[in-house]
């Protein structure tokens, strides 16, 4: 926001509202993705829980940050910084909606899986969460202090996610092929990393707006790429 | 004509300063004015929106203690030089004010007034034409071709800023230069007229002052922003309500102001 108040003091408690929903909304879904994490690793079904639970906070968020945005461009008219204020948080709100469903998959399929998983693959997968979250921390607080240098960081670390991600992967698929009996495992570990993976592109769409919003422009050229990813676990 | 990207530019207005007695009202203003497209001047009143557009047609010599400095080039002519004839620099840029300021005669005269002083028609059947075609170009004809005898005065507000359009076009001017010409007018007038200038620039290139943000950002193509009597910024009207480079400016249009 400019430094400078606006003349209409409600126009001014509006933006800085929607401002601090969005900053509420992002630590929902830092805490949904922690907890989903953490189900799997110390196999708490607690916390897997209590992630699919508080999905519908994260979703009421979404539909107060769109009504409030739709208020606003119907009644203020926003211009220049205050536009960018408004239609980035419209679509953050919408890339964080989606980060709090695919923490809440993440969780579904753990409270699906064996208790005794091998600790490689646990490993593996927590060499890409633990990427992804700082991620999603570093983009909540370049909005927070709309910083686009922190925004262009988030956004040139995703190749690295991507890498993490097919690394991890091939060790599911090597588990798969060695463990035929353990398909269902193996299965839900794969969507399991894809959904870390996605979660990780959410991050790098956020990022892009916290760009566009502090600057007016948009980040040029292609995202950034790691290894193609692996669709299928054939060759 | 030089170009500014792909526009010509129709209007150079170099190192303007502008005085009413000894205050100074216009600092240093350099600005190019692309042909064929619609200009927005913005800013909080008395910051020299008007004074500037008076700068445009040397209307700003009717006002005794006004002093005008710099030059403004028109189609590689300095209209400020000592040779302007100013009788046809109005013919070639014509001007719409804030209040509809129809003649106290009827729609026929208002429109027939200008061309018969620059002796445009040679014949009532070519004074007709011109009426006919003047009206159609400003969105009136329709309304008002049953009732052409009877006085201007009798429409309303909105038909009677449409016939001042009119009455503006009848010469064929390069130009038109708009006062806050839709303040006086309600929702659907004012839409009216945005349609019109819309439509207008195609022919003609266009000024308008406006101290609606939003009229600005619906009409024009460049925006300038007067602050204090000096141009902060000016550019693609996108850019000046999406990313303006000044903080001033975006404190200005953002509601922002002191
Ligand atoms: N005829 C005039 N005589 C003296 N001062 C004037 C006259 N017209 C305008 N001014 C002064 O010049 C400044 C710019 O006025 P104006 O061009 O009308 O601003 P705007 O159109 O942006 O409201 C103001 O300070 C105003 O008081
Ligand atoms: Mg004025």
């Amino acid at each position: 926001m400019s430094e400078a108040p606006h003349t209409v003091k409600s126009y001014e408690e509006e933006l800085k509202n929607l401002n601090s929903n969005i900053i509420k909304m992002g630590g929902f879904c830092e805490e949904a993705l922690g907890k989903a994490i953490q189900a799997i690793t110390t196999r708490n079904s607690d916390h897997a829980e209590s992630v699919i639970k508080d999905d519908e906070k994260i979703d009421k968020f979404e539909t107060l940050i769109e009504q409030q945005v739709v208020n606003l461009i119907a009644l203020r008219q926003p211009m220049a910084i205050d536009l960018r204020e408004t239609v980035t948080a419209l679509k953050i709100s919408s890339d964080l909606e989606r980060i709090g469903d695919l923490a809440k998959n993440i969780s579904k399929r753990t409270l699906l899986l064996n208790e005794n998983l091998p600790k490689n693959l646990v490993d593996a997968l927590v060499r890409v969460s633990s990427n992804v979250q700082k991620q999603l921390k570093s983009i909540l607080d370049a909005y927070l202090d709309r910083s686009s240098s922190m925004a262009m960081n988030v956004w040139e670390s995703d190749e690295k996610i991507d890498d993490l991600t097919n690394l991890c992967m091939q060790e599911v698929i090597k588990y798969l092929k060695e463990n035929e009996k353990n398909l269902d495992d193996g299965t839900h570990l794969l969507f399991v990393t894809k959904n870390i993976e996605r979660i990780g592109d959410h991050t790098t769409n956020v990022a892009e707006q916290v760009y566009y919003l502090v600057t007016g422009e948009y980040l040029e050229g292609d995202r950034p790429k790691g290894t193609e990813p692996i669709v299928t676990g054939e060759k | 004509m030089r170009k500014n990207g792909v526009n010509m530019i129709k209007i150079s207005a170099k190192n303007v300063d502008v005085f009413y007695g000894k205050k100074q009202a216009l600092f240093n203003i350099n600005l190019d004015i692309e042909e064929n497209q619609v200009t927005a001047l913005i800013g909080p009143s008395g910051c020299g929106k008007s004074t500037f557009l008076r700068c445009l047609n040397r209307m700003n010599d009717v006002i005794d203690i006004c002093k005008v400095q710099g030059e403004i080039v028109i189609n590689d002519f300095n209209i400020n030089d000592k040779g302007c004839d100013v009788v046809r620099l109005r013919e070639k840029i014509g001007m719409v004010f804030q209040k509809p300021n129809p003649f106290p005669k009827t729609l026929y005269e208002n429109i027939s007034y200008g061309p018969t002083i620059h002796g445009m028609a040679q014949s009532k059947q070519e004074m007709d034409e011109i009426v006919e075609t003047s009206l159609k170009k400003a969105a009136l004809w329709e309304e008002v071709k049953d009732r052409l005898h009877e006085p201007g005065t009798g429409l309303s507000g909105g038909q009677q800023q449409r016939l001042c359009i009119a009455r503006a076009i009848s010469v064929q001017p390069e130009v038109i230069l708009m006062d806050e010409p839709c303040s006086a007018l309600d929702p659907i007038a004012t839409a009216q007229i945005e349609e019109l200038i819309d439509e207008l620039k195609k022919e003609h290139t266009i000024i308008i002052v406006t101290h609606s943000m939003a009229q600005a950002a619906r009409v024009s193509q460049r925006t300038g922003f007067f602050h204090l009597g000096e141009l902060i910024e000016h550019g693609s009207t996108d850019k000046i309500f999406k990313n303006p480079d000044n903080t001033k400016t975006q404190d200005y249009i953002t509601g922002r102001f002191g």
